[in-house]
């Protein structure tokens, strides 16, 4: 029987023009559109360079902090690592062949630096930093030095305790260097025009608002003659609404998966190399979308219109909130308004597609993901509440 | 006497301040067509939706075959089928598809559900039009698509709420058809409609119903007897003077007289032979007359007698 509906379900959808234009098609008409007006921007090259920095120390004995920059060196690629000696290292700072000089004892290093510009000395422990300007690169620098101050105490004991687990404990640093190199790239022209596309996936899977709308008017015997129709059918309601739900998140699906392909394959457009991970994260979009709308038809007695004006705008403004319209948005609201970032599914779903392009740990995917489940389930069980409510105050 | 199939008793259903079921009480027996009428607005389709579980109600209960009606009585539900005033089929799915779609929510075994899909594409004369989309049907090939989709899985109790809205007179005349056919083949049918014609023909039990109350009910013989006007007289004249007027109602039985473009209409209350008195009188006073013809009450007087005739017009 499931399969029988389910099977009517996926006809009855796939036949609606309207709503197979704006799953598949709007999608790919945006691609195309954005991919032609990006076209110069998609083909740069966005490389990384290490940053240059130099390393002062004095010590004989095995150092810590020098182990973990070595392995931010050759596995991160994150910075270029200059031993030398005090007086070399200033002769590169000012030169600008380093962006910075670590340096331990603090009591004589860069005591005879002349500083021109700005003097930041971050002295803690016995390390600090000198830097003759401020930039991006002076920042993850900055950063590199308080998260090994963080986690120094630990370092020290597995240094002396296990040099081995010295790669270990590195691993914790680097991973905040990931965001911070992250970072930097997003700032390139390329990053921003990436984010409108992942923008535009997200959208792609809320689209399903209009099917889940759809799956609840035609579930409410107060909402249409069809629905009351199917409603005082002698199988149980959840026993018709599964199939139906299951055949539009099919559906949905595979039209994101489509616009998804074309984007990677037709377009030449990027998303990294986790294929998988990128259907598993619009499988979970689509959900949500599709439980969106059955929420919102679900909720209330309003008309089918005001309930399609609803879904509409609040999918537009999601994915406003996500980039869509406006290339940075994502950023602008992690620094003003980060709660947003949390909650706005077309938001968690770009953002899930940008941590597996950039990051390569799960943590920000996951986090994504995990709130996209959250907000799916929140919504499929509000909105199975409504509809199980069987008899009506009028009709 | 055949058993229930519904009993409602005392049911009051009210939308705020207005009160659409008034303390209704109404028996339907196995084997009836029984006919539901009513003026806009008097309570038809909430008593059906009452029957049917979808609408709270405030006071009263519900039967249907011997057993409380809740929404979820899915065996109850089983043996019932529903034609809804609105057509209410898939516009995606073909003729076929939509009809084996419905039946499936009731038939679960392949090959029963395959023979009912048939039959009911057959008996709604709908095999020309298997692979049609709703929206290339005309009006009357939709409604008889509106109820295959009703009737496919072979209830004991169909519901039809004014099946023939918008049809033209030979798919009306189709449709009636069916029904009895239905009925013969022993389904108790529940038929709404303001065709009254249609009620007459088909019903063999009518109530009417008005501001949510069951103003009458019986057959049609015993709802015409309920009224007034027993026999409806026409005639041609050429010219009536208000005294020959005057003697005409002065006639037995007789209780209004109207005229109007040279045609007399007299009523009369029951009696017998009163068509003699009248041509009696006629020739007596030497007024010239041409056709003639005399009607027992349709169930049009009934219903405009019971109900009134004042115009209707609130939300049902």
């Amino acid at each position: 029987m499931f399969f029988k509906l389910y099977r009517y379900s996926i006809l009855q959808t796939m036949r609606q023009k309207l709503t197979i234009f704006w799953s598949l098609l709007f999608p790919i008409i945006m691609g195309t559109l954005f991919r032609v007006s990006f076209g110069d921007f998609m083909n740069e090259t966005v490389v990384f360079h290490q940053i240059p920095v130099a390393y002062v120390t004095e010590e004989e004995q095995f150092d810590a902090f020098q182990a973990v920059l070595e392995s931010l060196e050759e596995e991160e690629g994150l910075v270029e690592l200059i031993l030398v000696d005090r007086e070399e290292a200033e002769a590169l700072l000012k030169d600008e062949k380093v962006e910075g000089i670590y340096q331990r004892a603090v009591s004589s290093a860069a005591q005879n630096l002349e500083r021109e510009t700005i003097g930041i000395e971050q002295s803690a422990e016995d390390i600090t930093l000198t830097v003759t300007k401020k930039g991006i690169n002076q920042s993850i620098l900055s950063s590199v030095l308080e998260q090994y101050q963080r986690t120094f105490q630990t370092m020290e004991h597995i240094a002396r305790e296990q040099p081995a687990g010295i790669e270990a404990a590195a691993s914790v640093i680097r991973e905040q260097c990931q965001y911070l190199k992250a970072g930097t790239i997003s700032d390139t022209p390329k990053g921003d025009v990436t984010d409108y596309f992942y923008a535009l996936i997200a959208m792609n899977c809320l689209m399903g608002v209009i099917m889940g709308l759809q799956s609840a008017l035609e579930f409410k015997a107060n909402l249409s003659p069809l629905a009351a129709r199917r409603v005082m059918a002698s199988t149980h309601r959840f026993g018709i609404l599964l199939p139906d739900l299951a055949a539009k998140l099919t559906i949905q699906f595979l039209c994101t998966v489509f616009s998804v392909c074309y984007l990677m394959f037709a377009m030449q457009v990027s998303l990294g190399e986790k294929f998988p991970l990128v259907l598993l994260t619009t499988l979970l979009g689509s959900l949500v979308g599709i439980f969106w709308g059955f929420f919102v038809g679900a909720a209330g007695t309003y008309k089918e219109t005001v309930k399609e004006g609803i879904c509409i705008a609040g999918m537009l403004f999601s994915s406003f909130l996500a980039g869509m319209m406006v290339g940075g948005m994502y950023r602008f609201l992690e620094t003003h308004m980060p709660v947003v970032n949390r909650i706005n599914p077309a938001s968690l779903i770009s953002h899930a597609l940008y941590s597996l392009d950039i990051y390569q740990g799960y943590e920000k995917y996951a986090q994504c993901m995990v709130s996209l489940l959250l907000i799916a389930v929140l919504l499929g069980v509000c909105g199975f509440a409504l509809v199980r409510r069987e008899r009506y105050a009028s009709i | 006497m055949a058993k229930a199939v519904i009993e409602i008793e005392n049911l009051v259903k009210r939308y705020k301040e207005l009160v659409a079921l008034d303390h209704l009480n109404l028996t339907i027996r196995e084997g009836e067509v029984f006919g539901l009428l009513g003026p806009n607005g008097s309570g038809k389709t909430t008593a059906i939706n009452c029957i049917l579980a979808l609408l709270h109600f405030d006071k009263g209960s519900v039967k249907v075959f011997g057993e409380e009606m809740q929404p979820d009585s899915y065996d109850i539900k089983r043996k019932i089928g529903v034609v809804l005033q609105n057509v209410a089929v898939f516009e995606e799915l073909t003729v076929q598809e939509n009809i084996d779609y419905f039946c499936s929510l009731y038939v679960k075994e392949k090959s029963v559900r395959r023979q009912y899909v048939e039959e009911a594409i057959s008996f709604s004369g709908l095999e020309d039009f298997r692979k049609f989309f709703p929206k290339k049907l005309s009006g009357g090939l939709l409604r008889r698509l509106n109820i295959a989709c009703g009737i496919a899985h072979k209830p004991k109790l169909i519901i039809l709420d004014e099946p023939t809205v918008a049809v033209d007179p030979q798919s009306r005349n189709r449709i009636l058809e069916g029904i009895q056919k239905l009925n013969r083949q022993g389904a108790t049918i529940i038929y709404t409609s303001h065709y009254m014609e249609e009620v007459e023909q088909i019903c063999s039990r009518i109530a009417i119903l008005d501001q949510g109350r069951c103003v009458a009910s019986g057959t049609k013989e015993e709802l015409k007897a309920m009224i007034k006007i027993g026999e409806k007289i026409h005639l041609e004249a050429e010219e009536m003077t208000s005294e020959q007027m005057e003697g005409i109602r002065r006639l037995r039985h007789v209780y209004q007289v109207d005229y109007q473009n040279g045609m007399l209409k007299i009523c009369c209350n029951g009696g017998k032979h009163n068509l003699v008195h009248i041509l009696d009188y006629m020739t007596k006073e030497e007024i010239s007359f041409g056709r003639v013809y005399a009607e027992l009450p349709t169930l049009n007087d009934v219903f405009l007698e019971i109900t009134g005739k004042q115009l209707r017009d609130s939300a049902e």
